[in-house]
């Protein structure tokens, strides 16, 4: 293995290093890159203990039958809030904090395109939030027709509603303009010689996202705009009473609905084919086909929507289609699986906390892919619909998929990020309470799918219980093995201090600044011999 | 690539991508509009 060779001098080049402005100030108008990923990152997480903590609410009452803690309407507003702040407040921020904080240091730029606007699409969220978590305490409580925002049920929410949209709107607007920000940067901002091909593959499947982002944000917020404007304007473009389709809304909202479920994974599998080549101290394997495979998942996703919609009623070509286009994604998925394992064989693997969510990762977001092809068989999804085995297959997909390569992310570049390594008993004690908890929460939720339990529901016949008393314990374990989380991070300065490569296979452009990066990096192009070159 | 040029390409790039944001947008309203 061989060190990347690039321009030292690029690093700490500090002809205008006038570094951060003190106080708030530093963070209300920051344009630097790093300083924006921070923001997002410690959002996404200030949410992910707010969503979490709503999880807790629905377990708690789900423990045993009966209803125990709150009213089924308070319960409803809990799983729609839930779910719509660990979508868009949690797992897409936390992508997106990544990206601010890795993209320009892969690419060699010195910062993001737009820093401005990187500046606005952060400071949107916690407005868009705030508003979304005000619902909570309005006449009528937040809102409780799911994250899905259904007509005409939503039509009943009460005063929330407007704030609701408002919220969705907004959050809408953040991920666009941090959309646009990441293709003009990926396409503009690239160090000279790094060609597209070249582009590590965290950058690649942050640029596909974020095409993605742009052709559905805006179906959402068109699909919500409708929605307003039947409420409040005289509109009938989903009511039945006025000549409007309630249907329609569901296949507009799931033509953003579906393509969204991969704007919240392909970021991840390009989180862990960085970090699987590091540990397993070999090149990635495949990545150009794993670039091919990445950009066709993006394409299916597009043209799947109504596996959704199978009990809606759709004509039997239409069932077809949407049943064997959706089996086809787990072709390029499959390619990904099997170069993540090829990567590994024969490798010198070690074990360090990131690399440990990896693997679980690529394990666990298998058995969610799995899942996901029996739902995807139209005659099977008739019985699953609606039941807790859709509940585990997403989780299984957004928990131990998405938010384990986000924490394996964090793992990976804290010690870039604060310039020192953090404590790794910690971090091993993390990933292993998590991993054991995440499987004891939602594994059992397959067999109360399997048995008939419906989704969205208080309360449940006595059948259910053993299952669901597993799953609540899981879900209290899962959620206080977070604060192990916290902890790292409360300590993550206090360790030793990091080298500039940080991991003995690390590779890439990021892995040649000091750590912690300086505030300012390549404010001159990198001459770099580039990410996979460096293991030949 | 010029520090000008690039700031060209940027202001392009973007303005195109904000175009087809907007196109989506307002494209599924019209949808909407067609169809009800």
């Amino acid at each position: 293995m061989t060190a990347t060779t690039v321009d030292t001098n690029a690093a700490d080049h500090d002809d205008h290093d006038h570094g951060p402005t003190k106080g708030i100030g530093r963070w209300l108008y920051s344009t630097n890159h790093k300083d924006i990923g921070t923001m997002y990152l410690i959002f996404s997480l200030t949410m992910f203990f707010i969503g979490g903590a709503m999880a807790m609410v629905i377990r708690s009452e789900l423990a045993i039958p009966g209803l125990q803690f709150v009213h089924p309407e308070f319960f409803n507003q809990m799983t729609t809030m839930h779910a719509l702040i660990m979508v868009f407040g949690a797992v897409m921020p936390a992508f997106v904090g990544l990206a601010n904080w890795m993209i320009p240091l892969m690419i060699g730029a010195p910062d993001m395109a737009l820093p401005r606007m990187n500046n606005w699409s952060f400071w949107i969220l916690p407005i868009a939030f705030g508003i979304l978590l005000s619902t909570l305490f309005m006449p009528g409580g937040a809102p409780a027709g799911g994250w899905t925002m259904y007509p005409p049920l939503i039509l009943q929410t009460g005063d929330a509603f407007p704030f609701l949209i408002f919220a969705v709107h907004l959050m809408g607007l953040s991920s666009i303009m941090g959309a646009i920000n990441v293709i003009v940067t990926i396409i503009n901002m690239r160090a000279p010689d790094m060609t597209l091909l070249k582009m590590p593959m965290f950058v690649w499947t942050w640029l596909i996202t974020a095409y993605l982002l742009i052709a559905v944000m805006p179906v959402l917020a068109g699909a919500v705009t409708m929605l307003l404007t039947d409420q409040f304007f005289g509109t009938s473009f989903f009511l039945a009473a006025g000549g409007g389709d309630p249907v329609m809304f569901q296949h507009i909202f799931w033509f953003f609905g579906h393509p969204e479920v991969y704007i919240m994974i392909l970021p991840a599998f390009g989180v862990v084919s960085e970090i699987i080549p590091t540990f397993a101290r070999k090149k990635l394997f495949g990545h150009d086909s794993m670039v091919y495979a990445a950009s066709c998942i993006a394409f299916l996703s597009f043209i799947v929507w109504a596996h959704h919609m199978f009990t809606v009623g759709m004509p039997l070509t239409g069932q077809l289609f949407f049943m064997f286009a959706t089996m086809l994604i787990a072709v390029p998925t499959g390619v990904k699986i099997f170069n993540w394992v090829a990567t590994m064989w024969r490798g010198s693997m070690t074990f360090e906390t990131p690399m440990l969510f990896s693997l679980a990762f690529v394990f666990l977001f298998t058995i969610g892919g799995f899942s996901g092809v029996m739902l995807a068989i139209q005659p099977a999804d008739v019985q699953y619909h609606d039941t807790y085995f859709v509940v585990a297959h997403f989780h299984y997909v957004l928990v131990p998929g998405s938010v384990f390569a986000i924490m394996a992310g964090a793992y990976y570049w804290l010690p870039k990020w604060t310039g020192h390594m953090y404590n790794e008993k910690l971090g091993k004690l993390h990933f292993w309470a998590s991993t054991i908890f995440v499987n004891l929460t939602f594994f059992p939720m397959h067999f109360l799918g399997l048995a008939g339990m419906p989704r969205r529901i208080p309360d449940y016949s006595t059948q259910f219980t053993d299952f669901n008393t597993i799953a609540s314990i899981g879900a209290i374990g899962f959620g206080l093995s977070q604060l192990i989380f916290i902890a790292v991070l409360l300590t993550a300065r206090k360790g030793a201090k990091a080298t500039d490569r940080v991991w003995e296979g690390s590779h890439g452009l990021e892995w040649t600044v000091p750590s912690p990066a300086p505030w300012h990096t390549f404010t001159t192009p990198p001459k770099a011999r580039i990410a996979n070159e460096s293991f030949e | 690539m010029d520090e000008l040029e690039r700031k060209k390409n940027i202001r392009r790039t973007t303005l195109i991508f904000v175009a087809i944001a907007l196109a989506f947008y307002v494209g599924f309203i019209m949808m909407g509009v067609v169809r009800s």
